[in-house]
């Protein structure tokens, strides 16, 4: 069922939801970009509809609230373990299409992939997923390619509709707070983005043989192997442990898990002194097969969603949607050779 | 309730077996079904977890035999029996000893790469009759880094050992060279059939299977154990994912039809 | 010929080494103007100078050439440039007013560097407008970070950009990113405790290179633009010296107000017989002593609660 909001509308819902959930949205943080008087859109926690940024790709992803960049698993003194407390409430998360497809990436990791995740499961219980239209593509997406570029497994949709918002619901329960709340009841269906500026085509005949491409030689000294292009991807999911104990009591302390990144030093480290792709370019095919290779291999379909979050935050310019693009002279780069 | 895999349980330690400075076997207490070649995290609080591969199996009991390279095992070595630490696991495939009977088996170590094997080496030990053939070639770099040196013995008994090192003093008993030196020489009935295991450092396990390869072994009877960094145990981390495989999961055991294939 | 050559100069001409031939000083506050000016300072020198242009060292446009009689009309098409670039004057149509108080330079700023903590050229328009037409000698530079690229360390007030690091831990992977461009880059005072960062804030100096190279935007700049203030650097003849920090950590309102201070110590103690009405400020201050320069110049000023002052301040420099 649709319906059209006003403002005061759509923000009394705001407030009820307030009570049950965390409700998380796309954000300009000013002052927060890197560069100074520039802005940063992250999801943060947001009380009234304004707060949210209708109009920017999101510089980060929904994935911080239930990946948290740094989360705390357990206490622990040498002898026992506490584990730490989740959240009280439930999330209402509020995201595009292509983040909602990266929902069903992160599931498959974390809920199926071997164990359940603990942690993560029980934020993702009580998570409700709001669609945020796109009216257009913003600059590097590439979600047609990626097919992500709609999505009708929603709770509900919004989009701004003049100077109201529209919105669709699929979650029974919320429908009263729909009714009372809303101007008129409305056939609603979310806008989506049918073409991108930028295309992809992930080529036939990929398999691990294009590590041999010379395609990589190149990142070996443009990419800095910072990792921004996986801090910021909504279907990385890596992560690294920690052990930390409090500087004021040495027996206690906590284990924690912090996002890793496949292209920063270290990620494959082993103890006592070995480690494997230690060139760059070699981390840039690593991470690009998994994005449009090896994850399909393993589960059906392609990990990337065709965001295009890597290709704005790159500090070098390095291209994720160019380097996909790549792909078909290198298999053909990499077949050539074999035959000869 | 859901169970937190990440949350680890005591274990207590109940005896420290010294192989070399840097290498003992940790004796724990644990109930529950475990393979030879699986893995735990073993873990001290505030210094972190690393992932172990069980090396003896049985009577409530596993063999944890760690190397002594890091933070974490440097810790452990600080533990002396009686003494407790958490595990999480057992995790990983581990090896299948039913995928070797009946048939000849060679069994390739180097260093370390003996703890996930010992278990198999130990069940035929005491199963001679289940093989046709048990060949165990074991490299160390030198003869101070030996270990399970009283399971050596033992094992002599019922299999062909060939123990060896890269270097020593003329006075040494063992013999002097690369596992893969002895590869050609081995004297097998049917070597199409024979099943290989091969563990160790990446380079050895490199040179041991192509030695194999070229003395007969089909690749479908040989198989690998890798090793990876691994944060986590359960498909969760990524950091020892190769290809569309996770080692921990699918691994750390291969048959080498797959694992050769496997590109970091 | 007769002219007088001290309402010349206090009219941004020059008396040059051609009789009869000056030249005009066209200064830009905070070197960023813009295109459009450009093509008239060009149609200045097309017409009534020698066809060139000179790039001055602060920042300005020197037109060569001009005869004496043509100054009126000179200063008749500069006036749409005076407008444009919102310099304080005293008599439309009169051309640039006093050459005391130098053209006030700075870096490119954040409208286009990303290591620039704050809008130079903006900050140096404010100060143009509080501080022109000045007959006295001061030198203002302002610089966008602590690399200093406009050298403000050779001016009488230096102003360098900083800012004073956020850190979010939650939002922390220990990449060691910063720690890494602290060490190469900066400072070396972010160090790796428990997984976390922790920066020693009293030798931090606010370069943002932590912020830079944060790939998770753990680090985050400051809302509130702080600065770097220096004091009386001089190039010269008898004693040329860099200047020395005077306030870390200090707001824009603040620099004004001292610069303005300043002005008035100088108008109290400057050397009657000075040549020209002239004198680098830093030998009034030998003269004075370092603390009566203090007294006057934090007169009613009100510091933020994060700014040092470093007290006494001793300079070098190279003395013949």
């Amino acid at each position: 069922m649709g319906f059209l909001f006003a403002e005061n509308g759509i923000n009394a819902v705001f407030e009820k939801w307030a009570e049950e959930y965390h409700v998380y949205a796309p954000k300009r943080m000013e002052g927060k970009g890197a560069f100074s008087d520039t802005d940063s859109v992250r999801y943060e926690e947001i009380n009234k509809v304004e707060e949210i940024e209708f109009d920017l790709k999101s510089h980060f992803s929904f994935k911080d609230i239930l990946l948290p960049m740094s989360e705390t698993l357990f206490f622990f003194t040498e002898e026992q373990v506490k584990e730490a407390d989740g959240p009280k409430k439930g999330a209402v998360i509020l995201l595009r299409s292509c983040d909602l497809h990266a929902v069903r990436r992160l599931d498959e990791i974390y809920l199926k992939n071997g164990f359940e995740d603990y942690y993560y499961k029980r934020l993702r219980e009580n998570v409700r997923f709001v669609l945020l239209g796109c009216k257009q593509a913003f600059e590097n997406c590439f979600c047609v390619d990626m097919e992500t570029n709609r999505a009708d497994f929603y709770d509900a949709s919004i989009e701004k509709d003049g100077d109201g918002y529209a919105v669709d619901n699929h979650y029974s329960d919320w429908e009263p707070l729909f009714l009372a709340n809303s101007m008129e009841k409305k056939e609603v269906s979310p806008s989506y983005v049918t073409e991108t500026e930028v295309r992809v085509e992930v080529p036939e005949g990929l398999s691990l043989d294009v590590s041999k491409s010379r395609m990589w030689d190149e990142y070996d000294k443009r990419c800095i192997d910072c990792g921004r292009c996986n801090y910021v991807c909504p279907t990385c999911t890596c992560f690294t442990m920690q052990d930390i104990f409090y500087t004021d009591n040495g027996k206690v302390g906590e284990r924690r898990r912090v996002t890793a990144s496949c292209m920063v030093n270290g990620y494959t480290d082993v103890a006592g002194g070995g480690s494997y792709r230690q060139k760059n370019g070699q981390r840039m095919r690593f991470k690009t097969l998994h994005k449009v290779y090896d994850f399909k291999k393993r589960f059906g379909y392609h990990m990337c969603v065709g965001c295009g979050r890597c290709d704005d935050a790159c500090p070098e310019y390095i291209s994720f949607s160019n380097i996909i693009n790549k792909l078909k002279d290198a298999v053909a780069e990499v077949n050539d050779h074999d035959e000869k | 309730m859901m169970k937190n895999e990440y949350v680890p349980f005591l274990s207590e330690i109940k005896e420290v077996i010294k192989h070399t400075d840097i290498e003992y076997t940790f004796r724990m207490t644990y109930d529950g079904e475990v393979k030879p070649g699986q893995f735990f995290e073993v873990s001290i609080p505030k210094y972190g977890e690393a992932p172990i591969s069980v090396s003896g199996v049985g009577g409530g009991l596993v063999d944890l035999t760690i190397r002594r390279v890091g933070k974490v095992t440097n810790e452990i070595f600080e533990r002396y029996a009686g003494d407790r630490m958490f595990l999480r696991g057992p995790y990983g495939n581990g090896f299948d000893v039913n995928l070797y009977k009946g048939r000849e088996l060679v069994v390739i170590a180097g260093g370390t790469g003996l703890s996930p094997v010992r278990g198999v080496v130990d069940y035929f030990s005491e199963h001679p009759g289940d093989v046709k053939g048990m060949t165990l070639i074991a490299g160390f770099k030198t003869p101070k880094d030996i270990l399970f040196h009283k399971d050596f013995e033992r094992w002599e008994k019922n299999m062909d050992v060939i123990l060896t090192v890269d270097c020593a003093d003329d006075d040494e008993q063992c013999h002097i060279g690369l596992v893969t030196e002895y590869i050609p020489k081995l004297r097998l009935d049917d070597v199409s059939n024979a099943a290989a295991i091969v563990v160790g450092p990446p380079v050895m396990m490199h040179f041991s299977t192509q030695g194999l390869l070229n003395a007969g072994f089909r690749e479908e009877n040989i198989w690998i154990s890798h090793e990876r960094k691994m944060c986590c145990g359960i498909g969760k981390c990524g950091h020892c994912k190769i290809d569309d495989t996770y080692v921990c999961l699918d691994g750390p055991v291969f048959n080498f039809t797959k694992g050769r294939k496997l590109i970091d | 010929m007769d002219m007088n050559t001290k309402l010349l100069k206090k009219n941004a001409f020059r008396v040059t080494k051609e009789r009869g031939i000056t030249a005009s000083r066209v200064r830009v506050p905070g070197g960023h103007l813009e295109a459009k000016y450009l093509s008239m300072i060009q149609n200045i020198a097309d017409t009534y100078g020698n066809g060139t242009i000179h790039i001055t060292s602060r920042q300005g446009f020197e037109i060569p050439g001009i005869k004496f009689e043509d100054m009126p009309r000179v200063n008749e098409l500069l006036q749409p440039v005076i407008e444009g670039l919102n310099i304080n004057q005293e008599l439309p149509g009169g051309g640039y007013p006093a050459a005391g108080t130098r053209n006030i330079t700075a870096c490119i700023g954040n409208r286009v560097c990303p290591y620039a903590c704050y809008d130079t050229t903006a900050f140096a328009q404010r100060i143009e407008k509080a501080v022109f037409p000045n007959d006295l000698h001061f030198k203002i530079a302002l610089t966008g970070c602590p690399n200093d690229c406009a050298k403000v360390r050779m001016h009488d007030f230096g102003i360098m950009g900083m800012t004073e690091p956020q850190y979010d831990k939650d939002r922390c992977v220990n990449c060691e990113a910063c720690v890494k461009a602290c060490k190469k880059k900066s400072v070396n005072v972010l160090k790796t405790v428990n997984y976390k960062v922790e920066r020693n804030e009293a030798k931090c100096i606010g370069c943002g290179e932590c912020v830079l190279a944060c790939p998770t935007g753990a680090w985050t700049r400051g809302s509130e633009k702080l600065y770097r203030l220096t004091l009386f650097g001089r190039t010269g003849k008898k004693n040329p010296r860099m200047g020395e920090d005077f306030i870390k950590w200090v707001d824009e309102e603040s620099i004004i107000k001292i610069i303005l201070n300043t002005y008035d110590y100088v108008n109290n103690y400057i050397d009657p017989e000075a040549p020209g009405g002239k004198e680098h400020i830093g030998y009034i201050v030998d003269r004075t002593g370092f603390e009566e320069f203090r007294k006057w110049a934090l007169k009613d000023v009100k510091l933020p609660d994060m700014a040092e002052v470093y007290t006494p301040v001793y300079w070098k420099g190279i003395k013949y």
